[in-house]
């Protein structure tokens, strides 16, 4: 009776995921297959979706500024990220300074994004707090671009997804037993082996895991880069624009391929290290 | 102290500073008179919190937030989801992390669903959404948007309760399986109460998360919608005024205070 | 200059040095996988000059150290002489394991002075130190194998992989794991992980190693072979070995020199033989082999021969020459080893004896614990040949005896000040 209960646990997440989750995505797919007859769409099954999309003049500039930029702003977060997890979990002592830390750490989360990504124009913009200290210092003669720019975005993406990477690997590196690093220095291994084979292995798990959480989320964040990248264009955006014309084949097909990228970079990170390792034995 | 120590501390204030710049800027600059972003302020006003109402302005950039019903609405609009959302979270999580420790048939593929829910893409869970409830020809409410969230909620939540689960807890739990304590006593005595502060941050961080979900909201909203949604729109149709900087910074102010409730009662409480 | 008094050891060790001397001057490339330490290198000159005396190894001064506001140790002070196994025996808590943390390097102490070999080591870091340690919490690596995890030290000073593979296979053999190269840690027992720690810590040969409670969890039998190893790798390596144990009986087998310590302080140090003879507290008393106590009053004294005044009689002893005098009147606990009391002995004189009640006994296999209830005020206890102890009947009286050379008189019950004997004795 009691092993059937425990499926029965697993009931209302299972029901949950299937209805919101894998049955949207099923339709998704079923309807890139579809057939975009102006206005609709048939439900002939066709493979031009996925051609014309791939084959379209901007698809690589697309491509690249999607998956490139979500990169690059995975591997910034997590040089600043795994840093800063490494202070809090070795550096700081007390319990109620990780508290504090904590709940500081999530504060700015409840501040809505996108006003705390306008701000940045009262500090970036041309009349901003960084351009008028350069210029009355004389440092430089004009003001700095940042604003509209790639950097604009790094910066706001980071701010946003920097939490998504520590908390991961905090969790990796609390984990672990303390004295395993005291095992190493005894046994003759200097300080940066020490990092590197005990450390860094151990946390390797989190750090996998964090790098997958700030991917995708920056990877399906299609606002930002056209708002604050001087409309820079991406695969999620051109599905949305698809989709305000009711263009569901066509935007189906962006989304789709959209999923085989993230899909893709998953997969390689999943061999890099088991991620069920993290979770249960 | 150490010099490394030293180090450590200087980075992470650092940290501090840049991921809480906007938010100082935001602070400050909300008290500005002039209604344009400039920096530095011209001068000192609490207009955009409480002053007098304009008649006939229609602007939603220069009401001042005490009047605003609309920034209201949306806000108990968002605490609602939110709330609703955090529940869920909590109940999904802990029973799905519960019954995915013992090894069940399928436990990987099970396993691998609840990934997706994070993994997919914003765009496509709203977009699937969407299409699913026109075909299925049901009206899209409320419940869409807390759905949605409680699914995004739930994948990251799903993981990190997991993995900060007491390894000793299935032993209790047979320990008291042995001792002929029914499963539902069980759960309610046993296991609850090991896992409380689990289930706790579960639920928070599906409040945080629903609070500033925009993208999967945006497919399937109605009306108003969530503050998010609320400033995103009216941000892209109205001119940016300090007026929304105010509306930032009672956001901003709220949510510190009640964190750093929470991190006191936090400290007092455990792990 | 190196043959004539060197013993069969020593000459192992010389001959194993001057091997590798020839071995690296031969091949340049092979000169950093040699791991002469600079701590064997001027032991293999102590010896090469002919000078067959012992430095000390390891020299603790006035060590101090603090957690937060409590004292873990509080002015340690002790040596090790080289290539002589030494154990720290002491309860649980009393500091042996920050002890071993600072002597290794990975704890800091806040004042005092730790010698290795002659050097200072302030602000040495462990890599750089002659001295390994294995923790008592095994600290295994979870994400290597039992292998990666053995070949560790051997990988970090740079080992060819031969080299590393003879040496992982000798090491398993030692502790009796032969098969257990490609297992995961996570799924071995209590005691074989404590075996992989132990190896751990072997394979590297360091001249110093620390073991903090190695043998604990092991089973009977194989921590009788693992103490057989200790005392043949130790003499085979010349390595000073220093160990923690809780166990007399591994002290008292392995120990050439020991210290007692009760939080924090050191009771005795001595040999086990003085300490477990001649014992200075109460506490070093019970804590080396087990022993009767009697709360006691010195009636008069005679040289060496004191007459004890307790509430049950009044007994004799006769200190060694080398025990300080005490004069009468002095407050002290009269202690005799249930190992020395005779029951019931016929036709043999003892110079004390009492009458006890038999009332419980404990079964030991080779011996059985009796206790003994006398006049309702004291328990006392003997071990009696299982053979006798069959003949005795519960609730029954018997003579017990015991000579007055095998007596210790203690005065004081700790190093520890402030403690009261009579408390001690008989718990709050």
């Amino acid at each position: 009776m009691v092993k059937h209960a425990r499926y029965l646990l697993l009931l209302p997440g299972l029901i949950t995921f299937i209805f919101f989750l894998v049955a949207p995505l099923l339709i998704i797919v079923m309807m890139s297959l579809y057939t975009p007859v102006w206005p609709g769409y048939t439900t002939d099954l066709t493979l031009q979706n996925y051609i014309r999309y791939i084959t379209a003049r901007q698809f690589p500039t697309l491509l690249s500024n999607t998956f490139f930029t979500s990169l690059l702003a995975s591997a910034i977060c997590l040089m600043i990220g795994f840093p800063f997890a490494y202070c809090y979990s070795f550096k700081i002592k007390s319990e109620k300074a990780r508290n504090y830390i904590t709940m500081f750490l999530l504060a700015p989360f409840l501040i809505d994004w996108t006003i705390r990504s306008v701000a940045w124009i009262s500090i970036l913009g041309d009349q901003g707090f960084m351009n008028s200290i350069l210029l009355s210092m004389g440092v430089i003669g004009e003001p700095i671009k940042v604003l509209f720019t790639p950097t604009a975005l790094f910066i706001i993406w980071v701010q946003t997804n920097l939490l998504f990477m520590i908390f991961p690997m905090n969790l990796a590196l609390g984990r672990m037993n303390p004295e395993v690093i005291d095992a190493a220095k005894v046994l003759k291994a200097p300080p940066y082996r020490v990092f590197y084979e005990i450390i860094f292995k151990l946390a390797l798990p989190g750090i996998i895991c964090g790098f997958i959480f700030v991917f995708v989320g920056t990877i399906s964040d299609y606002i930002t880069p056209s708002l604050w990248a001087g409309g820079m264009q991406t695969i999620g955006l051109s599905v949305s624009t698809y989709a305000t014309q009711f263009l569901w084949p066509q935007a189906s097909a962006g989304g789709i391929i959209l999923l085989i990228v993230s899909m893709a970079v998953l997969y390689i990170l999943l061999k890099v290290v088991d991620i069920k390792k993290l979770v249960y034995e | 102290m150490k010099r490394t120590d030293i180090l450590a501390r200087v980075f992470m204030v650092l940290v501090f500073v840049v991921l809480y710049l906007p938010t100082i800027f935001l602070i400050a600059l909300s008290f500005n008179t002039s209604a344009k972003i400039t920096f530095p302020i011209q001068g000192f006003t609490l207009d955009w919190y409480a002053g007098p109402l304009k008649p006939y302005e229609m602007n939603p950039s220069y009401i001042p937030i005490i009047h605003d019903w609309q920034f209201w609405n949306a806000v108990m609009i968002s605490l609602r989801v939110s709330g609703i959302t955090a529940v869920l979270t909590c109940g999904l999580v802990t029973l799905t992390a519960l019954s995915l420790r013992y090894r069940l048939v399928g436990r990987d593929i099970l396993f691998y669903i609840f990934l997706l829910g994070f993994v997919t893409p914003g765009v496509l869970v709203g977009l699937g959404n969407l299409l699913l409830f026109r075909i299925l020809d049901i009206t899209i409410t409320e419940w869409n948007m807390i759905a949605l969230d409680t699914i995004y909620a739930s994948s990251f939540g799903f993981i990190l309760m997991m993995s900060r689960f007491d390894p000793d807890l299935m032993l209790y739990e047979y320990t008291a399986a042995a001792l002929r304590v029914g499963p539902l006593r069980v759960f309610r005595h046993i296991t609850l109460p090991l896992i409380k502060w689990e289930v706790l941050s579960a639920g928070i961080l599906g409040f945080l998360l629903s609070w500033g979900e925009l993208i999967r909201s945006l497919w399937v909203v109605r009306g108003t919608g969530t503050v998010s949604i609320f400033l995103f729109v009216n941000l892209g149709v109205y001119p940016l005024t300090t007026k929304w900087f105010a509306a930032g910074t009672l956001l901003a102010v709220v949510s510190i205070a009640g964190l750093m409730v929470m991190a006191t009662i936090l400290s007092r409480g455990a792990k | 200059m190196l043959k004539s008094n060197c013993d069969f050891s020593k000459r192992i060790f010389l001959r194993q040095n001057i091997v590798n001397l020839i071995y690296c001057i031969a091949d340049r490339r092979t000169f950093r996988k040699l791991y002469i330490s600079r701590t064997h290198f001027s032991l293999f000159l102590n010896e090469a000059r002919g000078n067959p005396h012992l430095s000390k190894m390891i020299e603790v001064k006035d060590l101090v150290k603090y957690y937060k506001k409590v004292c873990a140790l509080n002015k340690i002070s002790f040596e090790v002489d080289e290539k002589v196994p030494f154990v720290i025996i002491g309860p649980s808590g009393c500091g042996k394991s920050t002890l071993m943390k600072i002597l290794s390097g990975v704890l800091e102490y806040d004042s005092g002075e730790v010698y290795i070999n002659g050097k200072n080591m302030k602000g040495v870091p462990p890599h750089k130190r002659d001295i390994s340690l294995m923790f008592e919490s095994y600290a295994i690596f979870p994400h290597m194998k039992v292998f990666d995890n053995i070949a560790f030290g051997l990988r970090m000073m740079r080992k060819d992989k031969d080299y590393i593979n003879r040496k992982v296979a000798e090491t398993l053999e030692l502790v009796g794991m032969s098969g257990f190269e490609n297992r995961s840690p996570l799924e071995l027992s209590g005691g074989q992980r404590q075996r992989v720690a132990l190896a751990r810590s072997l394979v590297i040969e360091p001249p110093v190693l620390l073991l903090d409670e190695p043998i604990s969890h092991v089973d009977y039998q194989l921590q009788r072979k693992l103490m057989e190893d200790f005392k043949i790798l130790h003499k085979k390596t010349g390595a000073t070995f220093v160990l923690t144990t809780h166990v007399q009986e591994h002290a008292l087998t392995l120990a050439d020199a020991m210290v007692v310590m009760n939080t924090g302080v050191i009771e005795q140090i001595g040999t086990p033989e003085e300490i477990y003879r001649t014992p200075k507290t109460v506490f070093a008393a019970r804590f080396v082999g087990d022993v009767n106590l009697i709360p006691g009053e010195v009636a008069s004294k005679q040289g060496n021969n004191y007459i004890v005044k307790t509430e049950i009689g009044e007994f004799t002893c006769t200190t060694p020459n080398s025990r300080e005098a005490i004069s009468p009147g002095v407050k002290l606990a009269y202690g005799i080893r249930p190992e020395f009391i005779d029951v019931d002995s016929k036709g043999r004189t003892c110079d004390n004896q009492l009458k006890g009640k038999f009332a419980r006994a404990y079964y030991f296999g080779n011996y059985v614990e009796c206790v003994f209830d006398v006049k309702g005020k004291v328990e006392v206890k003997s071990a009696v040949p299982t053979e006798q102890a069959i003949n005795l009947k519960l609730g029954e009286e018997y003579s017990l005896g015991w000579n007055s050379g095998n007596v210790v008189l203690l005065e004081s019950p700790s190093v520890i000040e402030g403690l009261n004997i009579e408390e001690v004795i008989y718990g709050k």
